[in-house]
């Protein structure tokens, strides 16, 4: 479904992602990990068609990235981490908006809208009544979740979904994108709440520095490190080493 | 907590520091290529300075005139400049919503925020003041009654003046918040910018205006006790009292306006800056970002599903980019604050001109073809605007979409604009160059300006330059507005007295008759163009 071949992203003298190469079938959920600044969200704009990779080559649903850009928009949906929306809308004109961008008639459009915040426990008059500016930070990002996936696309990009959600939400989008997974679709899901990437994720790929360090089941991994943990193999393999002892080094200089 | 041997920076400093690099930077760095986003305000501050100082020597024309009529002309013109500019700024340096989130948990006493925001302010101000009236300060050094007090007086002035508009604009706000409440806040901001920028262009124009129906002879202690209302003559009357005639009108009208300032500034810095307070601690509350009723958006919903917009907008990208354009020019404090204050100087401009025609003997009609004139291109200023907001980031859902290039969305956005902004401007045009107008045989004047409206609203759209919503606020601040203006007046001029000639040679029809031609095969050439633009590489 995701074919990436030395896929590489260069701003000026730096390289931001460095030679990637994998790939995802289809039905899986991917877990995308790596360190702030590793590449995650490069990567991931790169596949949405949003930038230009600088080297290499990527297949989204069997279409090339740089040749049939916009037969790979029709088929991703993406959440970015920013979360943004226009503020001035309401989240029904927004998620609208959303659908006249891929050409979904306005009556279909109004039914996913309505399954999605039924889904999502909103009101219907909290989407037509309220402005997005006003909306709290987990409702925005529900908005912003249904406007990824309101088109239904094979393959969805997730980046940080949970952030802002409360609990039983974030229960609920874990099951969400179970169902979606078990449906077909392509999950990728970048993410620093390693835990629930561990219990979600079919198989995770862990970057640093734009370089592929891991790839593979969470749990075999886990396993042929002897880590315990994703989240202890995640800080052997990104240098986040002796966290506890600079703690209390930190911890120190206000003593002193 | 350890104890360290340095002096801190006082508060206040490092406020001013901080306002003045965010206002000069940005807030944000835009993509990933970060060290080119903070330079960019900055040269193009730098630029503008420049133009400033360019436009400056305008005043070379003044080269013999007594020194009252020459600071006249320039204390009107940096009103002008002054007002604008202030009034476009002072929203966002003043409520900046993020700012609550990361200033307002701080130790630091809201009335120190007021002063750091008003110094950059005043400090912008006086760079763009100094720039403008560079070659000015010469001018007077050889006019008539002129000598070398003129550029010491005329400095001080100018920095009265500086203190003086951004004192008003300060305290409308002041007041607004005072009267009205933070709720009814955005709303007020955005007629208090209008009416501010619309005030320093009249007020800016009036007295070059009155001066050119005096023939420059103002006898001010006797006839013109009507002049002691407009600003920019104060600033001149205290340049003329120290280095020119140094009549006792002058000294009133010196005086007057030093009384003004002050009073203005104990006002806006002093006696209402506790309102600034108020304001600013409940500038994160979202009650009034609810919408009003239910009614907001319907109409626009009836108007886009009814003939002839629905077939104007039949593509469905198309049809979403223009909602989202009227959205926020309705709803969004920001695009307001910036669109309107914006774009009125160039409605007044205009009328002005309209009201001037109105029992002028030859060049009757004049009035009239430069409104028209004036009226294509406020697409171009509004197009323009409107690609700044404060959610940029969500532009970036056009660039996930489906969609080839920039094209639908610019067209959507270029619809609004004509049918929100043009539109209502022609009625307003029209229906008073009919009341100004003793006959409306001078109507058809407007046409000239009229065909070429879909012209202007499409060179924004070349490149791909106008994606709604899609750029950082600060990169607005460019302040290239006032040579816009600039260039704005002298095409509308081109245009107007082409028309005139015309209209007056008797082959106005055949004027009409190329201009469509013309605008037809320019119109469908950019079509095709703004068609073939493809999205640009987000970093």
């Amino acid at each position: 479904m995701i074919s990436l071949k030395q896929l590489t992203k260069r701003f000026g003298t730096q390289t931001a992602v460095d030679a990637l190469s994998f790939d995802i079938a289809g039905g899986q959920i991917v877990g995308f990990l790596g360190p702030n600044g590793a590449g995650k969200s490069t990567t991931l704009k790169m596949l949405t068609g949003m930038i230009e990779p600088s080297e290499g080559t990527a297949t989204v649903c069997g279409f090339d990235l740089q040749r049939e850009t916009l037969e790979v928009k029709r088929r991703v949906g993406f959440v970015p981490e920013s979360g943004a929306v226009f503020e001035s809308l309401t989240g029904l004109e927004y998620l609208e908006m959303v659908a006249a961008l891929y050409a979904i008639p306005q009556e279909a459009a109004r039914a996913r809208i309505k399954q999605f915040i039924a889904f999502f426990d909103l009101s219907f008059e909290t989407l037509t009544d309220k402005l997005l500016g006003a909306y709290s930070k987990g409702m925005r990002r529900k908005v912003v979740i249904t406007a990824a996936l309101l088109h239904n696309p094979p393959v969805v990009f997730f980046d940080e979904p949970l952030d802002g959600l409360d609990a039983n939400a974030a229960v609920g989008f874990k099951a969400l994108i179970q169902t979606l997974a078990r449906e077909g679709k392509t999950i990728v899901y970048s993410s620093h709440i390693l835990d629930v990437v561990e219990r979600v994720c079919d198989r995770v790929i862990i970057i640093d520095k734009g370089r592929l360090l891991l790839d593979g089941r969470p749990d075999e991994l886990v396993a042929a490190h002897g880590a315990g943990t994703l989240e202890r193999l995640f800080t052997q393999l990104t240098g986040g080493t002796e966290l506890e002892r600079r703690a209390e080094d930190f911890a120190k200089t206000f003593r002193q | 907590m350890t104890g360290t041997t340095s002096n801190p920076v006082p508060p206040g400093r490092t406020l001013r520091r901080l306002f003045l690099t965010l206002f000069l930077r940005g807030r944000s760095s835009r993509g990933l290529r970060k060290e080119r986003a903070p330079k960019s305000v900055g040269s193009k501050l730098a630029l503008t300075l420049f133009f400033y100082a360019l436009m400056g020597l305008m005043t070379l024309a003044f080269l013999n005139q007594p020194v009252f009529a020459l600071s006249v002309y320039l204390h009107a013109m940096t009103l002008v400049f002054l007002g604008m500019f202030v009034a476009a700024s002072a929203g966002e340096v003043l409520f900046n919503k993020e700012e609550a989130d990361i200033l307002m948990h701080r130790p630091i006493p809201p009335r120190a925020l007021l002063w750091a925001k008003i110094g950059v302010l005043v400090e912008v101000s006086l760079w763009l003041a100094g720039a403008f009236n560079l070659a000015g300060l010469f001018v007077g050094l050889y006019g008539p009654n002129g000598g070398w007090l003129f550029p010491v007086a005329h400095a001080i002035s100018t920095t009265f003046e500086a203190l003086f508009c951004t004192g008003c604009v300060v305290l409308v706000y002041q007041l607004c918040l005072r009267w009205f409440g933070r709720e009814r806040l955005d709303g007020l901001m955005t007629t208090a910018q209008v009416l501010v920028a619309v005030a320093a262009v009249v007020g800016g124009q009036m007295v070059p205006q009155l001066m050119r129906g005096f023939g420059g002879k103002l006898d001010l202690s006797i006839k013109s006790w009507w002049i002691a209302l407009l600003p920019p003559a104060w600033f001149a009357g205290f340049d003329d009292a120290l280095a020119g005639s140094g009549r006792a009108g002058s000294w009133a009208l010196g005086g007057f306006g030093l009384a003004a300032t002050t009073t203005v500034l104990w006002l806006a810095f002093g006696k209402l800056a506790s309102a600034y307070e108020t304001g600013l601690q409940t500038l994160n509350e979202t009650t009034s970002a609810r919408r009003s009723g239910r009614a907001g958006r319907r109409w626009i919903d009836v108007l886009v599903a009814t003939p002839p917009l629905c077939w104007w907008l039949r593509d469905s990208v198309t049809r979403a980019a223009f909602l989202l354009t009227a959205a926020y020019l309705v709803r969004d404090r920001d695009v307001k604050l910036r669109i309107y204050p914006g774009l009125a100087p160039m409605l007044a401009m205009p009328i002005i001109f309209l009201v001037q025609d109105q029992g002028r003997g030859g060049m009757g009609g004049f009035g009239v073809a430069f409104a028209g004139g004036y009226l294509g291109l406020i697409p171009l200023l509004g197009l323009n605007l409107l690609r700044y907001s404060q959610q940029w980031q969500a532009s970036d859902l056009f660039r996930a979409a489906p969609l080839p290039g920039p094209a639908p969305l610019c067209h959507g956005a270029r619809r609004a604009v004509l049918c929100f902004l043009a539109l209502p401007a022609l009625v307003v045009f029209a229906l008073l160059a009919r009341l100004v107008e003793s006959d409306s045989s001078h109507l058809p004047l407007l046409l000239p300006g009229l065909l070429a409206l879909p012209l202007y609203a499409m060179v924004p759209c070349l490149g791909g330059h106008a994606v709604p919503l899609s750029l950082p606020t600060e990169e607005a601040k460019s302040a290239v507005r006032g040579l816009t203006m600039v260039a704005v007046m002298l095409i509308s001029a081109v245009l107007s007295g082409l028309a005139i000639w015309a209209w007056s040679g008797g082959w106005f029809k055949w004027l009409l008759l190329v201009e469509t031609v013309l605008v037809l095969i320019l119109y469908l050439g950019m079509r095709a163009a703004v068609a073939s633009v493809r999205w640009t590489p987000l970093e």
